[in-house]
C-alpha cells in the first residue's frame, strides 16, 4: 500500500527546545490514523508543520507524490490538505454556511481574476448546506458564530475542511468540548467520511474514541515517536503505556492530592 | 456653473473614495497614504496632456502609471501587518511628496500649471465624471458579491484562515493594491484636468486622511455609505464656507467621533434606520 | 561642512526624536495604539512653553511648569480619549487617535493663530565651542536634557515600585493584575511621562527653531512613528538607537541624497528599506 502522505525525520525547535525530533511516519491511502500522546507531546506541532504553520528545521513531507514541505500553506491545501484547527476559527461576519461554502468555492477562489468571473455561489451554498447536515448541524446554517455554542463550531469546522474536497483530512481534536453523545456522533460521521474513501489523520485526546474508530495509531511523546502501527499492539507496549499511564498516574496522584 | 462643478467634484471624489475602500474596507488593508497615488495618477496625467498627449489616452495612462506603483507598494506590503502596514503606507505617502518636490520634471515645490482642457466642454466634462463614478459603483457593488469579494471579505477577516482554505492571500493583497491604485489614478487624472493645475500639496498626508474620513464616515467596506460620504465631505466646503474654513477640524472630530460612537459609520446607521422604518410597515 | 558638524547636528536632532519617539513606543508597548495625536501634545508643549516664557520671562520656570502641565494633560487625554476604546479592535484607537491630531492641529490655529509666534527674547542662543565645533547653548541644552529624562526614565523604571510594576504590565498586563499592580494607575502614568516627554521636545523645538505654528508636530511625529517601528514597537532601547542613528543619517542625507529626495522623506525611505529586510523592524521586542 502507498503512503498518500509520507512524513520523515521532521524536526522543529522553538528556542532552545525540540518540540519535535526526527519524526516520521506513513499515512496510507485510505486510512484513519490516530496520533495521540500526552499534552505537550507535540502532536500540535506535527499537525502545524505538516500544513506550513511551523518551518520544519528539516525533514520532508511528501503528499501524494509531491514534497510540500517547502511550499505555502495555501498551495498544499490545494494540493489536497484540510484542515480542522484546535482553536476554531470561523469568520465572525459570515453565517456557518458562509463559512463552508467559502471553503467549497476553492476551484473559483484559486485565481483572483477567475474569482472576480464569476458571483454565482449556488452550487457552493447546496453543497455547504450537505455538508453541515453531514456533520449533523443543519439546523445552524443561517445563525453567526457568534450566536454557536462550540461543539457546532467544532462541527462547522470540520465541515469547512471537507469542502475543500481533501485528499487527506487533518483534525487537530475536533472532539474537545463536545458531549459524550457529540462526540460518538462526530467520531462516527469521520469514521463514514473514511469509508467513503477520505484519508483521515485525527489528533485526539479523547482514547476511548481513538481505541474505536482508529484502525493506526501513531504515538508522541516528548517530540518523540514512541510508537507507530496496530491500536491494540500499540498501547501494550510498556514503553506507550509509560508514557501514557504514567501521564495520567501523575495528574491521578495530583489530583488525589489536592483532594 | 456652480452646479456642474459641485458634481464634477463629487464624481471624482467618490471614485477616489471607493478606490481606498477598495484595498481598506474590502480587503482589511489600512492605507494611510493612499493620496500618493491620485497625485501619480494626477502628475502623469498631467505631464502627458501638456506635453501633447490627448486626454483619452491620458486616463487609462494615469490608470495604468498609478497601478504600477500600487503593484511595488503593495508587493513591498506583503511583508508587514496591522499597524507596520499603516506606518509603511504612510511613509510612502511621505516618500511621494519628498521625491515630487526635489524634481524639475515635475514642477518641484510650484508644480505643473497649464494643463490643456480636455476640449470638451464642461457639462460633457461634468457628465463624463458622472458616468465613471457610476461605473466605479457598479465595479464596486459586483466586486463585493463576486467570489473576489468572498476571499477578500475573509482576508480582511482572518488572514491565517482564510491561507487554510486554499486562498492565495499575496495574490489577493496585490490584486486589491492594484485594482484601488489604479482607480485612484483615474480619479487624480480626472481631478488634475478639472483644476487644471497640479501641486504636492493636493497629494500630502492631510489628504491621504481625508479620503480615509470619507471611507471611515461612509462605513468601512460599505458602498453606498462611502459614496455618500464622500459625496457630502467633497462638496460641503464648496457650499459652505464655514465647513471650508474648518474642514480640516471637522474631519478630525469626524473621524474621531464616528470611530467612538459609531464604527459601522453612515451604513451602520442607515441600516438602523431602515430595520425601523422596515419594522414599523411590518408591524402596520 | 565637515563630518564632525554633520555628525553633532545629527546627534542633536536625533535627541529630539528619542524624546518624542520615546513616549510614543511606551503607549505602544502598553496599550497597543499607535498615538498619532502624541504629535499634537508635543506642539501644546511648544505652545504652552513659549507662551509662559513670553509671560514669565524665565525660561527655565516656562519649561519646567510646561512639562509638568501637558504630563496631566496626556493623563486626561488617554482618559477622555482612549481608555473608552481600549476593548475595540485595534484599527479603532489608531483612525481616533489620527482624528484627534487632525482637529488638535485646527484648534491651535484657530486658538493661536495660523501664523508663528516667537520669543520675545530668545534663550539659550549663545554659542559655545565643544570638540572644535560651536554649538548653540539649546543644541546642548536637547542633548542634556535627553539623557537626564530617559536616562533618569531608564533608573526609576528599573529600581521604584512603580517602574517594576510598569515593566511587569508592558511583559503581561492580565500576570500583572493578577499581582495586584492597579492597570489603570500604571496606563495614567505612562501617558504621563510620555506626554511630558512630548513637552520638553516640543519647548526644545520651539526654542531652536525660534517659533511655533499649529503645524509644527506632524512632521517631527510622523518621523517617530517611522522609528518606533524601526526600533521595533514598543522596545525602548531600539528606538533610542534608530532615533540618534535616523539623526545622523537625515544630516548627512541632506548633502547627499537632497537631489533625490527631501529631508523629511529620507526617513521614510530608511524605514521601508528596513522593513523588507527586517519586517518586525530592526529590533524585536524581547
Amino acid at each position: 500500500m502507498d503512503a498518500l502522505l509520507s512524513i520523515a525525520g521532521v524536526s522543529v525547535r522553538f528556542g532552545g527546545v525540540d518540540a519535535l525530533a526526527d519524526v516520521g511516519f506513513d499515512v496510507p491511502q485510505g486510512a484513519l490514523l490516530g496520533l495521540i500522546g500526552p499534552n505537550g507531546a507535540g502532536k500540535t506541532t506535527m499537525m502545524r508543520a505538516v500544513t506550513g504553520m511551523v518551518r520544519p528545521q528539516a525533514g520532508s513531507i511528501v503528499l501524494d507524490g509531491v514534497e510540500i514541505s517547502r511550499l505555502p500553506t495555501h498551495r498544499r491545501v490545494r494540493l489536497g490538505l484540510g484542515l480542522s484547527q484546535q482553536i476554531v476559527r470561523p469568520f465572525a461576519g459570515m453565517t456557518a454556511a458562509e463559512n463552508v461554502a467559502l471553503a467549497a468555492g476553492y476551484a473559483k477562489t484559486a485565481d483572483p481574476l477567475r474569482a472576480l468571473a464569476t458571483a454565482s455561489r449556488t452550487a457552493e451554498r447546496e453543497r455547504a448546506g450537505a455538508l453541515l447536515d453531514l456533520v449533523g448541524i443543519a439546523d445552524a446554517a443561517d445563525a453567526l458564530p457568534a450566536e454557536l455554542p462550540l461543539g457546532y463550531l467544532k462541527r462547522v469546522e470540520v465541515a469547512r475542511a471537507l469542502a475543500l474536497d481533501p485528499k487527506v483530512l487533518l483534525l487537530d481534536e475536533p472532539l474537545a468540548g463536545l458531549n459524550t453523545g457529540e462526540a460518538a456522533r462526530l467520531a462516527d460521521t469521520v469514521v463514514d467520511l473514511n469509508r467513503q474513501g477520505t484519508t483521515v489523520v485525527l489528533i485526539e485526546h479523547n482514547l476511548s474514541e481513538v481505541m474505536r474508530v482508529c484502525r493506526h495509531l501513531v504515538v508522541l511523546d516528548n517530540g518523540r515517536k514512541i510508537g507507530d502501527g496496530d491500536p491494540a499492539e500499540v498501547m501494550a507496549d510498556p514503553a506507550v503505556r509509560d508514557a501514557y499511564l504514567g501521564a495520567a498516574e501523575a495528574s491521578g496522584e495530583a489530583r488525589d492530592a489536592a483532594a | 456653473m456652480y452646479e456642474i462643478s459641485l458634481l464634477t467634484v463629487m464624481s471624482f471624489s467618490v471614485i477616489f473614495a471607493l478606490s481606498l475602500n477598495l484595498i481598506t474596507g474590502f480587503c482589511g488593508q489600512i492605507s494611510l497614504g493612499h493620496a500618493a497615488f491620485y497625485g501619480i495618477g494626477a502628475y502623469s496625467a498631467a505631464l502627458f496632456t501638456t506635453d501633447g498627449g490627448s486626454f483619452w489616452l491620458a486616463l487609462p495612462l494615469a490608470m495604468a502609471v498609478a497601478g504600477f506603483f500600487g503593484f511595488i507598494v503593495g508587493f513591498a506590503s506583503l511583508r508587514v501587518r496591522h499597524d507596520f502596514l499603516a506606518i509603511t503606507t504612510m511613509g510612502v505617502g511621505f516618500l511621494f511628496t519628498g521625491f515630487v518636490r526635489q524634481q524639475d520634471f515635475l514642477g518641484g515645490e510650484e508644480g505643473i500649471a497649464g494643463i490643456p482642457d480636455p476640449g470638451i466642454g464642461q457639462i460633457p466634462y461634468m457628465l463624463l465624471c458622472a458616468a465613471l463614478a457610476a461605473a466605479v459603483i457598479a465595479f464596486s457593488l459586483y466586486l463585493k458579491r463576486s467570489w473576489m469579494g468572498h476571499a477578500f471579505d475573509a482576508i480582511a477577516t482572518d488572514e491565517d484562515t482564510a491561507r487554510t482554505l486554499g486562498i492565495d492571500v499575496a495574490r489577493y493583497k496585490l490584486t486589491a493594491f492594484v485594482f484601488g491604485t489604479a482607480l485612484a489614478g483615474l480619479a487624480g487624472a480626472l481631478f488634475a484636468h478639472y483644476v487644471k493645475f497640479v501641486e504636492v500639496e493636493s497629494f500630502d498626508f492631510i489628504e491621504s486622511i481625508s479620503v480615509l474620513a470619507m471611507v471611515i464616515v461612509g462605513g468601512i467596506g460599505s458602498v453606498w455609505g462611502v459614496v455618500v460620504a464622500a459625496a457630502f465631505l467633497s462638496v460641503l466646503p464648496l457650499l459652505l464656507q464655514v465647513f471650508a474654513d474648518f474642514k480640516l477640524l471637522i474631519y478630525g472630530v469626524l473621524l474621531f467621533s464616528v470611530m467612538y460612537f459609531a464604527p459601522g459609520g453612515i451604513d451602520s446607521l442607515m441600516r438602523m434606520v431602515w430595520r425601523r422604518i422596515s419594522g414599523r410597515r411590518t408591524a402596520a | 561642512m565637515n563630518y564632525s558638524d554633520l555628525l553633532i547636528q545629527g546627534l542633536v536632532e536625533g535627541c529630539i526624536y528619542a524624546l518624542i519617539a520615546v513616549g510614543l513606543t511606551l503607549v505602544y508597548g502598553l496599550l497597543r495604539i499607535l498615538h498619532i495625536a502624541h504629535a499634537g501634545i508635543f506642539t501644546l508643549g511648544a505652545y504652552v512653553g513659549l507662551l509662559l516664557t513670553n509671560e514669565t520671562g524665565s525660561f527655565a520656570a516656562a519649561f519646567v511648569i510646561t512639562v509638568v502641565a501637558v504630563g496631566f494633560f496626556g493623563m486626561a487625554f488617554y482618559r477622555l480619549f482612549y481608555e473608552p476604546l481600549l476593548d475595540k479592535p485595534p484599527h479603532v484607537a489608531l483612525i481616533a487617535s489620527i482624528g484627534l491630531f487632525v482637529a488638535m492641529e485646527e484648534i491651535y490655529r484657530i486658538v493661536f493663530g495660523a501664523t508663528s509666534i516667537s520669543f520675545l527674547a530668545p534663550p539659550l542662543k549663545d554659542t559655545v565651542e565643544v570638540a572644535g565645533v560651536r554649538l548653540e547653548e539649546g543644541r546642548i541644552a536637547v542633548v542634556v536634557l535627553a539623557v537626564v529624562l530617559i536616562g533618569g526614565l531608564a533608573v526609576l523604571a528599573g529600581r521604584t515600585r512603580i517602574g517594576i510594576a510598569w515593566r511587569a504590565t508592558v511583559s503581561d498586563a492580565a500576570m500583572a493584575e493578577s499581582f495586584g499592580i492597579d492597570l489603570a494607575r500604571v496606563r495614567y502614568i505612562n501617558f504621563f511621562v510620555a506626554s511630558a516627554l512630548a513637552a520638553a521636545a516640543g519647548v526644545m523645538v520651539a526654542l531652536l527653531l525660534n517659533q511655533v505654528i499649529p503645524t509644527m508636530g506632524g512632521v517631527p511625529a510622523y518621523k517617530a512613528l517611522a522609528i518606533i517601528v524601526l526600533g521595533g514597537l514598543g522596545n525602548v532601547k531600539g528606538t533610542l538607537i534608530a532615533a540618534l542613528a535616523l539623526g545622523v543619517i537625515e544630516s548627512f542625507g541632506t548633502i547627499y541624497l537632497d537631489r533625490v529626495l527631501d529631508r523629511d522623506a529620507i526617513a521614510f525611505a530608511f524605514l521601508i528599506a528596513i522593513l523588507m529586510i527586517r519586517p518586525q523592524g530592526l529590533f524585536i521586542r524581547r
